[in-house]
């Protein structure tokens, strides 16, 4: 009987593992094709990449880090890890979809269409982080 | 021939104004009806941003008036002065005045406000709009703010307290702010205010006569400047120089500093200088604390913010 317990115990051990495992891959953000087909209305320049720099310091980089690798301060007690922004797969996504999820927001992602309302704002972001790739 | 002549006052002066009009309109108008004129291409007006983190600037407001549909509440707290040393470390365990406040921004430029302290338990409503706004082309090279409040002293009536009527509760403030964002790492603010006090302490002299010590009036100047250390953090000076003579009392210049920490959702300041009110009108008519005996307070400003 007790064999049994044992063998039922590590069972359900295997089992949450794997569940939990299943639960951490980040779920598939779909955008949109309007918006991932969106262009850039702001030109890259050093003026806007540090204009996307400064409002990277004040709203993300507690979450993503200060060079996108998703090791700011608070990372550690968000649901969802942050995605490294230096990788291509990161870096593969359209000008368009990268507005989309900043404006939009998802989960511990938070929306940033109130607190940046002009769209020039975010589209400098965009540039900023297209400058952390490795 | 007869000569009509204008000679009612009023007649010229609205024939002035006309023609102060005609010459002053803006030539678009009449562009717009010469078909063969080219259409000039529309440039987007680009405002200066951040020119101050936040609302607050150590113990003054900034020029800055946050987004349409920002709510912001805040923390302020002043200790005592610093200089009786350990004795009660530095002031810190002194006691504190504090300020417990929300804003509200509903329309663009405008913010309204609501404010409550411990010091004669004053409650306070503000008032912020944003006149001008600086560019980022320079064709408007400041920010001009306005900015108001009226506070009410709320203690109950007793003989110990100069308040005889309900008029005399109340006290104001009202601030021009210009401000300019030199650089990306230099910002500066001049404002002029005028404080004024319904009811002022005053004594009986000699011959049995009233005599107050302060006038119920008092204009000040306030200088200050933001110094950007990094993208998160700020060194902010600030200046203030009391303007009106008073018969006793006159108050003392304030010279402070604070380092200036902001985030998304917060604005953060640890603050030092020799003002230790929290509304204006009690730090420009009342301040007693001098630089020169090193009569400075420690303390501090939290802002948490949303965006509705």
């Amino acid at each position: 009987m007790k064999r049994r317990i044992l063998q039922i115990g590590a069972v359900l051990t295997v089992a949450l593992v794997c569940a939990s495992f299943t639960l951490l891959q980040t779920k598939p953000w779909v955008v949109p094709e309007k918006a991932a087909k969106t262009s850039n209305a702001v030109k890259t320049s050093a003026a806007s990449v540090s204009e996307g720099k400064a409002l990277w310091s004040q709203h993300c980089s507690s979450c993503h880090g200060k060079t996108g690798l998703g090791d700011g301060s608070k990372a550690a007690q968000l649901k969802t890890t942050p995605p490294d922004f230096t990788k291509a797969s990161f870096q593969s996504q359209s000008d368009g979809s990268l507005f989309y999820k900043v404006s939009e927001g998802r989960d511990d992602m938070p929306n940033f269409k109130k607190k940046l309302p002009e769209a020039d704002d975010i589209w400098n972001l965009v540039n900023f982080m297209r400058t952390l790739k490795k | 021939m007869k000569r009509v002549k204008c000679q009612l006052p009023t007649v010229r002066i609205i024939l002035t104004v006309l023609l102060f009009l005609c010459f002053s309109m803006d030539t678009s108008l009449l562009k717009a009806q010469d078909s063969t004129a080219t259409a000039p291409v529309e440039k987007k007006k680009l405002y200066t941003k951040n020119t101050f983190n936040g609302n607050l600037l150590i113990d003054n407001q900034s020029v800055m008036v946050p987004i349409k549909g920002t709510f912001e509440f805040y923390i302020q707290h002043r200790f005592g002065v610093i200089s009786n040393g350990f004795t009660d470390f530095f002031g810190i365990y002194s006691g504190a005045n504090m300020r417990l406040s929300a804003s509200y921004v509903p329309i663009k430029n405008l913010q309204i406000g609501f404010g409550s302290t411990n010091d004669r338990m004053q409650v306070d409503g503000n008032i912020k709009y944003a006149l001008l706004r600086q560019t980022k082309d320079w064709k408007m090279p400041v920010s001009v703010t306005f900015y108001g409040n009226a506070a009410m002293d709320t203690r109950a009536k007793n003989s110990s307290l100069p308040i005889v009527t309900t008029s005399d509760r109340f006290s104001y403030f009202s601030q021009l702010i210009v401000a300019s964002k030199v650089c990306d790492y230099f910002s500066i603010q001049v404002a002029p205010s005028i404080s004024y006090y319904n009811n002022v302490p005053a004594y009986t002299d000699d011959k049995g006569l009233i005599q107050p010590t302060l006038k119920n009036q008092h204009v000040a100047l306030s200088v200050a400047g933001k110094l950007k250390l990094s993208e998160g953090m700020s060194l902010l000076l600030n200046y203030d120089q009391p303007l009106t003579q008073h018969p006793m009392n006159n108050p003392h210049p304030n010279l402070s500093a604070a380092l200036d920490m902001n985030t998304s959702g917060h604005d953060f300041q640890i603050t030092f200088g020799n003002y230790g009110y929290l509304l204006q009108q009690d730090n420009n008519i009342l301040n007693q604390n001098d630089f020169t005996q090193s009569q400075y307070c420690i303390g501090f400003n939290i802002s948490r913010l949303w965006n509705f």
